[in-house]
């Protein structure tokens, strides 16, 4: 398997995101040729689609429309998968990466590629669907509960492009807890990630599912997130964006069946001039759902962040609890914020509650501080950790709480003077 | 060398363009407990965020020597290192922030010299907060968010027992405390009083001031110091109140028209 990845590396030119790159990169992964017609029907679409217009709810003030797609070579295959115990596998847990399903597990890609965020949602999606290159297949069957969470690490290189796929099936009464990483070192050529992730969780399922945007500073990152909850299944999510000079995060929570629940995070810390969009949805489609969504951010020197929410209520989705809050504290005044959220609810009985804002750094807290001897940028340091505080509380896992309050202070320390094109 | 600590020298200040402290003279040696009262709104707060460096307290004229240095320039965190402690008459209240995290902070940055770990600075801390009979509960929540006027008053003293400043500032913080945390306010501030540090109480009442005995009490009026003198002096206020005192000192019909109005509205 590495070998058969390095062979495709040392093969692979600087080739541009064309259809004939396309075919390019299946052939050389071998693929079936339903695959290849796959990816040429996803490229064809990808052609085919205007750049999202932020006019519409959901690239609101997120404007793409000149987006250059010219600067980024085309995707290098890579697989990073991570390594199960002989114990789980005995199990039955499946973790294939894309190349090898495409080959061994071919039920399973055909079943669970796509089936929950279609390629055509929009045109990354569908660039994505052309180019999927760093793919991840998770199956865990029923009421195996797997105690240690599974990492994997995605990279892409200064100029390159990266379309990782996470798809995670956790079966009946089964539990997981899987972690994305995006990271790079900062490039000068800016690069492209367009990731798909598509999570669901069946009857009784735990999931928890993480996402760490750490990239390095010319990496443009478009990611769709999509959970699909079933009947008394918990989904919790944190979405966390530090990286990147553009991101758009858009975490979709669906619940399809009664009594199902989403925990839904997010964290972001963007400054220089990094610019950060997320959409979340929270669709409640059965009875007795409860989806519990709290983001919070900081912004710093010239950065920008939108967030839009949408809370969905289905007709009969009676008895459905819903909450949504996002709050973001600007340590600069050049610094903006915006924050939007949307409800549609059709059911009667219902639980509801969102509420926005965006307030700077009170200099009547950071004097107070300062007052007793603590030297501004410690006082600011504080002051972000306790906005941050119940986000991070809510964080169960132990080593991603303490990296991100690392990265918090760093960022609260840092003077970005490095300048990237967005 | 002169035993001055403390010397405010024809101090003018000015709060969004207008003059409220216009000409204080003022020097307190170490050692020395000084009162100062004055009727509301005279510019007691102001003289004592001046010496913290509250941002938004301009100096127009006159200068302020701490140990024999202008401080007027120097950064708030650096004045609280030099020593100087001002105890708020307001304290802010700082959401997520725990009290100690935030004196541990506080104190490892005032003394470079003798860091505390988490675990040592605890049973440091809890020393202090014996003394003052504070409910240790108090410092594992978020600074001064949901306390009681009072509470807010002794965390504001327990912060000063846990810095261990050369010059403390109290700005009516017997204002609010009941008979019980008057008294532990009061041993917490005679605990810290010794020969080499300067104490300013800034307070309305006598009150204080028969629990802790001020070597010197002076009237702030209209922005001046019009009259400084012992003991007997805080007793004269108590049963007179201002105006005569600033009749006396020939303060103008404008002056005293405000401090009537301020007296009158008070009742
Ligand atoms: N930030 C500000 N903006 C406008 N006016 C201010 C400000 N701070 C103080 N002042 C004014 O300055 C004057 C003096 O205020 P200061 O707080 O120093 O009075 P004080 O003597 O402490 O009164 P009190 O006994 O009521 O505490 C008052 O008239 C007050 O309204
Ligand atoms: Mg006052």
């Amino acid at each position: 398997m590495r070998n058969f990845l390095e062979q495709v590396k040392d093969q692979f030119t600087a080739d541009k995101l064309t259809r004939e790159s396309v075919v390019k990169l299946s052939d050389q992964l071998d693929e079936p040729g339903w695959l290849v017609e796959r990816r040429l029907g996803a490229f064809d679409l990808f052609d085919k689609l205007d750049l999202p217009d932020p006019k519409g709810e959901e690239w609101r003030y997120t404007d793409v429309r000149r987006f250059d797609f010219d600067r980024f070579e085309a995707p290098v295959p890579t697989s990073s998968t991570p390594a199960l115990t002989d114990d789980l596998v005995a199990k039955g847990v499946v973790v294939a990466d894309f190349n090898s399903a495409a080959r061994q597990h071919q039920d399973l890609l055909r079943e669970h590629f796509f089936t929950e965020v279609p390629v055509d949602e929009h045109k990354f999606t569908a660039l994505h669907g052309a180019f999927l290159s760093d793919g991840i297949l998770l199956y865990v069957p029923p009421g195996v509960e797997i105690d240690v969470p599974l990492e994997v690490w995605r990279n892409v290189e200064g100029g390159g492009s990266t379309f990782p796929h996470t798809t995670v099936v956790v079966d009946e009464q089964a539990v997981v807890t899987f972690v994305d990483r995006f990271k790079s070192d900062d490039y000068a050529a800016a690069s492209l990630c367009a990731s798909v992730v598509e999570i669901e969780a069946r009857r009784g399922a735990t999931v928890n599912y993480i996402s760490l945007q750490e990239w390095g500073r010319n990496v443009h990152h478009f990611q769709t997130q999509r959970f699909t909850g079933y009947r008394d299944s918990t989904v919790r999510s944190l979405a966390v964006n530090l990286g990147s000079a553009f991101s758009r995060a858009q975490v979709e929570s669906v619940l399809k069946g009664e009594g199902s629940f989403s925990e839904m995070l997010g964290l972001y810390f963007a400054d220089s001039n990094q610019h950060f969009a997320q959409r979340t949805l929270q669709s409640h489609d059965a009875e007795h759902t409860t989806s519990d969504l709290l983001y919070k951010g900081a912004l710093k020197e010239r950065s920008r962040s939108e967030y839009s929410g949408l809370i969905k209520v289905s007709k009969g989705a009676q008895g459905t609890d819903a909450y949504q809050a996002n709050r973001n504290i600007v340590l600069s005044e050049d610094a903006v914020a915006r924050s939007i959220p949307q409800l549609e609810i059709e059911a009667n009985e219902v639980r509801c509650t969102h509420g926005a804002t965006v307030a700077p750094v009170e200099e009547e807290h950071i004097f107070y501080l300062m007052s007793r001897g603590i030297d501004r940028v410690t006082a600011q340091k504080l002051v972000v950790f306790g906005f941050f505080g119940d986000v991070l509380d809510r964080i169960r896992l132990g080593n991603v709480r303490d990296e991100l309050a690392q990265a918090i202070a760093l960022k609260v320390e840092g003077e970005q003077s490095l300048e990237v094109a967005s | 060398m002169t035993d001055a600590m403390l010397q405010i020298e024809d101090l003018h200040v000015e709060v969004e363009g207008r003059e409220i402290l216009r000409g204080v003279n003022l020097t307190i040696n170490k050692g020395e407990i000084h009162a100062i009262m004055g009727p509301n709104g005279s510019g007691k707060s102001t003289l004592a965020y001046v010496l913290t460096g509250r941002p938004g307290y301009e100096v127009t004229q006159g200068r302020v020597l701490y140990q024999g240095d202008d401080i007027l320039d120097l950064a708030p965190d650096e004045r609280a290192k030099k020593g100087i402690f001002l105890a708020f008459q307001y304290p802010t209240e700082v959401p997520g922030v725990s009290v100690v995290n935030f004196l541990r902070t506080a104190y490892n940055a005032v003394h470079p010299d003798e860091q505390k770990s988490a675990m040592a600075f605890r049973m440091y801390l809890q020393e202090k907060i014996d003394l003052l009979e504070i409910p240790t509960e108090l410092v594992d929540r978020y600074v001064n968010q949901g306390f009681s006027g009072g509470e807010k008053k002794r965390n504001e003293i327990l912060q000063m027992a846990v810095l261990g400043p050369q010059l403390a500032v109290m700005d009516e913080t017997d204002s609010g405390l009941d008979i019980d945390a008057l008294k532990h306010v009061s041993a917490g501030v005679n605990k810290l009083a010794g020969p080499d540090v300067g104490i300013v109480l800034i307070t309305h009442y006598q009150r204080l001031l028969n629990y802790i005995r001020p070597h010197y009490v002076h009237v702030l009026m209209a922005g001046r110091i019009v009259k400084s003198g012992g003991f007997e002096l805080a007793e004269r206020l108590e049963a007179e109140g201002y105006a005569g005192i600033g009749k006396e000192m020939g303060l103008s019909e404008e002056d005293l028209a405000e401090v009537q109005d301020k007296e009158g509205a008070k009742v």
